[in-house]
């Protein structure tokens, strides 16, 4: 009899604990569907619509692509993507292989002096973005800056740098900034993924010969491959949504549009012109499907790594 | 006892989520420390409702304990009272158009008619105040100021209460120490297009650095480098029948070719009009385009003494150099306009709002807040052109005043075209080809306007 009850009263348990599990999912659940699939929803829609903040209703008139075709000929836009992409190009590989290294150089360090460092290169990471962009802003000021000061003090330069309304500088200035508040979680979880190296496959392939190069390179980064999948999606993502610097910073000016400060600006300032809603989600759509592109064509590279 | 708990837990989680929704029916924290909803501590609220106001910086309208005197008063006087929003420039768009859009827009708003009549009331949000004016208010509100509120189709979007002249300043110290000062007219703060070229040459000998700024980051202030560009050589920006965008004229070019070639004047992408005041009253710019008689009073809003620089250095308002020394100044009109959020008391009770503010013997206070000029002679009966008589620098300010120009900002697209305005500064400034510059960016805007 009890070897009868014993499957029934597990179907019935784990039916229960099911419940339970999606129960506690619901919450979530409803802040993804509301706040993410539901407006994800939405964009595509607006997307092919002429949808504006002054026709009633949330969608517009139907379009077709128009707004997708149009979008190629937006000299604004494709200069927007043209910086989008170079501040990916530029951002992601060098976020990649800096916290690399660093990470590299303290793993093995003892306990305080790891977290010490770990603090020092999370510190803009958890610091309000306004905060640090703020700092930034008083440091290359073109008139009163610290580092026009230091190298005209230096003698370098005669004349100052107007660092932030020069487009031979700006963007690259941008991508300093971005830089720094972009290496603190990639070095805090390459750390965790150096200490969680299985040290008997190091010792294996020391015992076999192997150089530290070779070391790091076949048994050590192969062991990273996850995180680094992790950090290049993460950094790649941050980078195509580059929003509040520009806009505490240039406000897209002096060669620094991106895509997404030029949705916010077409859905939200230019509320005059025909179909701004549809015509900023087309925006929105396209910059989702190169993001997830780069992410898949990561994803793939990985894996046959 | 454990999927009891579990069921619990996930009860709890779920009735948290709801809480937490239902408080988002409550304005935000943040938006607390900005919100103020304005009963007199003397009298108990009376039944006649609430109303909301949401006012942009102008003048002492964007200080909350000056905004809180003159709404008290209101309150003791009507009984109805008003939650106030105090609203950035650089964001106030935004929230004003978010809040259209999620049709919870206020019941009063307080801007100039660029907003209020071209954008808001132009689509229909806003109700015809045409109504609240009389013959007698119509003569004795200004005239240009009485247009620039009518929109083409007749209704009145917005109830004038202030006007001013926008000009620029000067560092008359700087000035006088590189020996600039004799270009200049301080009996009737003017000077012709050759003055300005040579106090800005004579500045820069001197001090070896740009003593002005073409500031073009983004909108803010660019009213300052329209006259500027504009007043040179007698531009234009807009027809006068407000439907083109006309800055692509050989004078506008002339303007802009001559102020690149200056070394002394830099087009600084990093700059907007408020950053542009700053540096000035820093004393490291000698000049400033973007300045008005609220600037005059209180530099950069430092509260350091008017008409003073960061280092005590003065500071004296100038219209902008033309040739002949007559310019035609950029006006600033701001007033009051009403949404229409279907509710009829409310709307009511805002036009109480807007008479006891524009048109009563409260009006002087309302004035006097905004540190303007009264945009009408009289109000019931109380003779408002003298109100600054006791002001020393209000009085002589009003020697702008006659030079007001053409109030195109109720051009067709205005958004737009401001936009495609400090984008073209930034090519010019960067280089680009001043005369294809100017057209295309010119044709954007009235393709936009168009479109």
């Amino acid at each position: 009899m009890a070897r009868q009850s014993q499957p029934t009263m597990s179907r019935a348990l784990q039916r229960r604990e099911n419940i339970s599990g999606y129960l506690f999912l619901l919450p979530s659940l409803i802040f993804f569907i509301g706040f993410v699939v539901i407006p994800m929803v939405i964009c595509i829609i607006t997307s092919l619509t002429d949808a504006n903040m002054h026709d009633q209703g949330m969608f517009g008139n139907f379009i077709g692509l128009s707004n997708f075709t149009r979008l190629w000929s937006d000299e604004t836009f494709l200069e927007a993507l043209k910086n989008t992409f170079i501040i990916v190009v530029v951002s992601v590989p060098t976020v990649c292989a800096f916290s690399l290294w660093v990470s590299s150089a303290i793993y093995k360090l003892s306990g305080p002096v790891l977290s010490a460092f770990r603090c020092i290169f999370y510190l803009p990471v958890v610091t309000g973005s306004v905060a640090v962009t703020v700092v930034w802003k008083w440091m290359y000021d073109n008139y009163t800056g610290i580092f026009n000061h230091v190298l005209k003090g230096a003698g370098l330069i005669e004349q100052n740098i107007n660092w932030l309304g020069d487009p031979k500088y700006a963007l690259w200035c941008i991508i300093l900034i971005l830089f720094t508040t972009s290496v603190g979680q990639p070095i805090v979880l390459y750390v965790s993924a150096l200490g969680n190296v299985d040290q008997t496959l190091v010792e294996a392939a020391e015992v076999d010969g192997a150089n530290s190069f070779q070391v790091f390179w076949k048994v050590k980064w192969a062991q990273m491959l996850p995180t680094t999948l992790y950090i290049l999606v993460i950094t790649t993502i941050n980078s195509f949504q580059c929003f509040a610097l520009i806009q505490l910073l240039t406000k897209g000016g002096a060669g620094t549009n991106t895509v997404m400060y030029h949705i916010y600006w077409t859905a939200f300032k230019l509320t005059e012109q025909a179909g701004h809603f549809g015509y900023a989600n087309a925006m929105g759509v396209v910059l989702a499907i190169f993001i997830g592109l780069l992410s898949a064509l990561q994803f793939k590279l990985a894996k046959e790594k | 006892m454990k999927k009891l708990l579990a069921l619990l837990l996930a009860m709890v989680m779920v009735l948290g989520l709801a809480a937490c929704g239902k408080k988002d029916e409550t304005p935000p924290a943040d938006d607390k420390g900005q919100t103020d909803t304005q009963t007199p501590a003397t009298q108990e609220p009376a039944a006649a409702g609430e109303i909301t106001l949401w006012t942009y910086p102008i003048g002492d309208w964007g200080k909350e304990d000056k905004v809180k005197a003159i709404t008290d008063a209101f309150t003791a006087d009507t009984g109805i009272t008003v939650k106030v929003e105090y609203l950035a420039y650089a964001d106030g768009d935004d929230k004003v158009n978010s809040a259209i859009t999620a049709k919870s827009a206020p019941d009063l708003i307080m801007e100039g008619p660029e907003r209020l009549v071209t954008n808001w009331g132009d689509k229909g949000y806003l109700v015809d105040l045409s109504d609240m004016l009389d013959d007698t208010d119509k003569s004795e509100i200004n005239a240009a100021a009485m247009t620039a509120c009518t929109h083409p189709n007749g209704a009145v979007y917005e109830y004038p209460l202030v006007v001013t002249a926008h000009c620029m300043a000067i560092n008359l110290d700087a000035f006088k120490e590189a020996g600039a000062d004799v270009y200049l007219d301080l009996e009737n703060h003017t000077w012709t297009t050759n003055d300005f070229i040579n106090a800005v040459e004579a500045l820069y000998d001197h001090f070896q650095a740009p003593v002005g700024a073409v500031y073009c980051k983004g909108q803010g202030g660019d009213q300052g480098t329209r006259a500027l560009v504009n007043n040179l050589y007698n531009g234009t920006f807009a027809t006068p029948e407000h439907d083109r965008y006309t800055w692509d004229d050989s004078a506008n070019i002339q303007a802009l070719e001559q102020l690149k070639s200056m070394p002394g004047i830099t087009f600084d992408a990093s700059l907007e009009g408020g950053d542009e005041i700053k540096v000035f009253y820093q004393g490291i710019l000698k000049m400033a385009f973007c300045w008005n008689i609220a600037q005059q009073l209180n530099p950069n809003q430092a509260d350091t003494g008017a008409g003073k620089t960061a280092n005590g250095e003065e500071i004296v308002f100038m219209g902008f150099p033309a040739q002949g020394r007559t310019p035609a100044l950029q006006g600033g009109i701001w007033g009051f306009g009403i949404f229409d959020n279907g509710d009829q008391a409310k709307i009511d009770n805002a036009k109480t709002f807007i008479k006891w503010m524009c048109d009563s013997e409260h009006t002087v206070d309302a004035v006097k807040t905004a540190n303007y000029f009264a945009a009408r002679s009289a109000a019931e009966g109380t003779d408002l052109t003298g109100i600054w008589a006791d002001n020393e620098i209000m009085n002589e300010y009003q020697v702008l005043m006659p030079y007001l120009g053409d109030y195109y900002q109720v051009t067709k697209g205005w958004a737009g075209a401001r936009t495609e305005w400090w984008t073209m500064l930034q090519k010019v400034g960067e280089g680009a080809d001043i005369a294809e510059t100017v057209a295309t960016y010119a044709k954007n805007a009235n393709d936009a306007a168009a479109g």
